[in-house]
């Protein structure tokens, strides 16, 4: 076993932007190093780097003494790298071992499959792993956690030096993900190194034992987690920062707009109960996975919800759809602004009017000029810069395409807007325009309702925050009267 | 003052510039008429009968029945979906047609004209109603529309020859011929202008009509949209259910309609006939530059695939071509013209 993998002076750089800034660290054997880092500091391009899929600009990985010079994932795993990726590879329809020994499986005499010696090497290897799954399981027969193993399983197969598991529990209950990292501590204590990446504080201090902090690209520190209380790590992760607040010109009425009562969804979250006012900028914030964006969804209408209800100005809605939402006078984005929001193949224009081509009527028919004038105020207002409004949306940077669908939603006039993440994959400066609109928007007496990961956005954008656990509303906060890193312990869950 | 001339550039800029995608549409759209043009110049070259003004007529009348329902396809593959059951639908209206006429004459004893009307709304709301079958199976249940109308081809089929009995059904009082193979302004014989034949007239307030709902209607933008991206449709408050109960529906009504033009060309109702009018249809609309994912077409391109497919018949027949290498000529241009909007879309 190779008892090392160094990084020495690991520099990526994308255009116009360092992701990676000289990072250097030594990972040895016997431990299981986890990385944390905020959205955007640089953590997950070192992740990739080490996998192989991205080509870091300059700088040099070592197993031991060996450069391992990586090109490809190909590579990374002819070097003994082996990746576990969130979204899962197994192939369903086939029985554990078939997938554990894909493309490989042993052949007797006349070349045919050995599936006897198939299913002996994998019980064999689950055994190890302390894994309790039959290898003649067909995959789709298992559960998530269960399916999440096996994964590791097939990693292991290749008797990999370095095994780098990226979000395995993101999907898994807390008492699932207690088996996953009792098979993470088999491993560790076999000497391989493990890298664990995870967005869940908590988990760190389950099972990680050092953790390696990354913001703004460069390395803050590598501390043993026995040493580390959660406050000193969250600051870690943020530093010394100051965030502005919302503007002093941006007032909210107590005129309730939306009224959110006992609202339940089982499985995604239970017993939602808030008000949104009128003017009011609120942000929901709360670790992924909370339920955040199936509420928005519930209460827009575009899911159906269990129990609880929704008022708009007095009015009970009766059913969800996306369709009622609109007539309500709401306005939804989903956070899958190319899947769900934007049509990518149709123009801009045609993207921009989509939810409001009952207004561009004249008569039965539609009318180009009122349809015209519709586009042309939001590519005005909203600042979006475009060649033509016949080209393709898709042809847009990933701001101004958000700007196309947030235009397209404006068009409709509504009192409520309700944006999950709308600030995903888009630059700084477009970021801020599209927080600009909201404000905008509020000074026009349209409230509006954020999901984002970004903490420090929705300190800067919004005039009361929401926090969410697990489903469930636990705390509300005022921007002026608290950090991003209070903030964020309050997203993460206190457990015994 | 200032900020005013400033948003009147930023207007300029955005409107009076050439765009390249709308250009290359239009592009694409002259190709295939450039090619249709070449194709007539060709044909002319070949036999002196070919560039007259009876045989336009005679290709038009040669693609009436097809365009008819090929036009209503198009509506049916922009929402994303398939109709393979217009060619059955046509020998069902047909014989559905001649059977209701019948009854009403001999059974209830009633006038030629009042059977004939109430037999034709009938039918058409026939057409309708399957329409309106797949549209719910897809809406409700989530069967793809091609499994739907894939079962009513046959099924379809079977009912016509289950109502004939499976012999043709002579009813049709002599003025019914009207409607599928008379003349408008008919000239003398051997005229320069023959007329215009009815069955023509139809097929383009069809496609008015068409062309009116797709471009100048909110039902129109829907389709488009459903086809493209149902869910970013349905998300924007677009109502996903109608806009294919609309298009099938459409499209089962226009199956219906060219049935009948069928029936009063050859004055029966015949179960064996319209087999197959499905795929002829299908590639009319494919040739016309949509595509089978959704959200891209233009009825304009189904009317210019049309006319290609008819003038290539023509053609080939006029310079004694064998039919069944017709077939293959005709195959081979569907997948070239695919081909051909592939390569354009990948250039824009």
């Amino acid at each position: 076993m190779k008892k090392c993998l160094r990084i020495q002076s690991l520099t990526k750089d994308y255009p116009g932007v360092r992701a990676l800034d000289d990072f250097s660290a030594e990972f040895p054997a016997g431990k299981v190093h986890a990385f944390l880092g905020k959205n955007g500091s640089g953590k997950s391009t070192l992740v990739k780097s080490i996998s192989g899929a991205i080509l870091p600009t300059s700088g040099a990985l070592f197993l031991d003494d060996e450069n391992l010079d990586l090109k490809t994932p190909s590579d990374a795993f002819a070097k003994g790298i082996a990746t576990v990726y969130q979204e899962l590879s197994l192939i369903p329809g086939l029985s554990v071992a078939e997938n554990i020994f894909f493309g490989r499986m042993p052949k007797n005499k006349l070349g045919l499959i050995n599936f006897k010696k198939a299913n002996i090497e994998a019980k064999r290897l689950l055994d190890e792993l302390g894994i309790n799954i039959s290898p003649k399981t067909p995959v789709m027969e298992l559960s998530m956690w269960q399916r999440q193993l096996v994964e590791i399983a097939k990693a292991m197969s290749f008797q990999p030096h370095v095994l780098l598991l990226d979000e395995p529990t993101s999907s898994l209950a807390q008492s699932e993900a207690e088996k996953l990292f009792e098979v993470v501590r088999i491993l560790r204590d076999k000497g391989v190194i493990l890298l664990y990446i995870s967005h869940k504080l908590q988990e760190i201090f389950d099972v990680a034992d050092s953790v390696t902090v990354i913001r703004d690209g460069l390395l803050v520190g590598i501390k043993d987690v026995v040493d580390l209380t959660k406050e000193e790590l969250i600051h870690m992760m943020f530093g010394d920062i100051k965030v502005e607040t919302i503007p002093d010109d941006l007032q909210f009425t107590n005129e309730p707009v939306l009224e959110v009562k006992n609202f339940t969804s089982k499985n995604h979250f239970e017993d939602i109960n808030f008000t949104l006012h009128k003017s009011e900028v609120l942000g929901i914030a709360g670790l992924l996975g909370t339920g955040r964006s199936e509420l928005l969804r519930a209460i827009f209408g575009a899911d159906s919800y269990d129990e609880g209800e929704v008022t708009v100005n007095g009015k009970k809605l009766k059913k969800a759809s996306p369709k009622r939402g609109k007539e309500a006078g709401m306005a939804f984005t989903s956070e899958n602004r190319k899947e769900e929001g934007l049509i990518l193949i149709h123009s801009i224009r045609e993207n921009l009017v989509l939810a409001s081509l009952r207004a561009l009527r004249n008569g039965i028919f539609m009318s180009k000029k009122k349809e015209r004038g519709y586009v042309d105020r939001q590519v005005e207002n909203l600042q979006i810069k475009i060649s033509s409004p016949e080209a393709l949306v898709s042809s847009l940077s990933g701001g101004n395409q958000q700007k196309v669908l947030v235009g397209n939603w404006i068009n409709t006039e509504p009192q409520i807007l309700i944006l999950d993440e709308p600030s995903r994959g888009i630059d700084v400066n477009a970021k801020q325009q599209i927080f600009d609109i909201v404000w905008e928007q509020s000074r026009q007496g349209v409230s509006s309702i954020i999901v984002s990961s970004e903490l420090e956005e929705l300190l800067q954008t919004c005039h009361r925050i929401l926090i969410m656990q697990e489903g469930r509303i636990v705390n509300e906060v005022f921007p002026k009267d608290i950090e991003v890193e209070q903030l964020y312990a309050m997203c993460v869950k206190e457990r015994d | 003052m200032n900020n005013s001339t400033e948003k009147s550039a930023v207007k300029q800029g955005i409107f009076g510039g050439r765009d390249f995608t709308k250009t290359m549409d239009i592009i694409r759209r002259l190709a295939l008429l450039l090619v249709l043009f070449a194709l007539m110049i060709f044909f002319s070259t070949q036999n002196e009968n070919f560039l007259t003004l009876r045989n336009a007529m005679t290709v038009l009348r040669s693609v009436s029945i097809t365009g008819v329902i090929a036009l209503g396809m198009t509506l049916v593959i922009i929402a994303g979906e398939i109709d393979l059951s217009v060619g059955s639908m046509v020998a069902l209206s047909g014989v559905l047609t001649a059977w209701l006429v019948r009854h009403f004459m001999q059974a209830i004893g009633m006038g030629d004209a009042i059977s004939v009307i109430l037999a034709i709304t009938i039918t058409l709301g026939v057409g309708i109603l399957v329409g309106l079958f797949t549209a719910t199976l897809r809406n409700y249940l989530r069967i793809p529309s091609f499994i739907t109308t894939l079962g009513l081809l046959t099924a379809l089929s079977g009912v016509a020859y289950l109502i004939s009995g499976g012999f043709p059904i002579i009813t049709f009082p002599s003025w019914y011929r009207y409607i599928g193979a008379g003349w408008l302004f008919e000239g003398e014989r051997g005229a320069t202008f023959p007329g215009i034949p009815f069955q023509v007239i139809i097929l383009f307030v069809v496609f008015i009509l068409l062309f009116i709902l797709l471009h100048y209607t909110r039902i129109g933008r829907s389709i488009y949209a459903v086809g493209a991206n149902e869910e970013s449709a349905r998300l924007s408050g677009v109502s996903v259910k109608l806009v294919r109960c609309v298009a099938f529906g459409i499209t089962g009504f226009l199956a219906a309609l060219s049935g009948i033009m069928v029936s009063s060309q050859i004055m029966t109702g015949a179960p064996a006939v319209g087999a197959g009018g499905e795929m002829n249809a299908i590639s009319a609309v494919i040739i016309g530059g949509a595509s089978l994912s959704g959200g891209v077409g233009k009825i304009t391109g189904t009317l210019i695939g049309i006319l290609f497919l008819g003038v290539l018949g023509n053609g080939m027949t006029m310079m004694g071509m064998d039919t069944h290498w017709q077939a293959v000529i005709r195959g081979a241009l569907v997948i070239a013209a695919v081909l051909f909007n592939m390569l354009i879309q990948k250039r824009s």
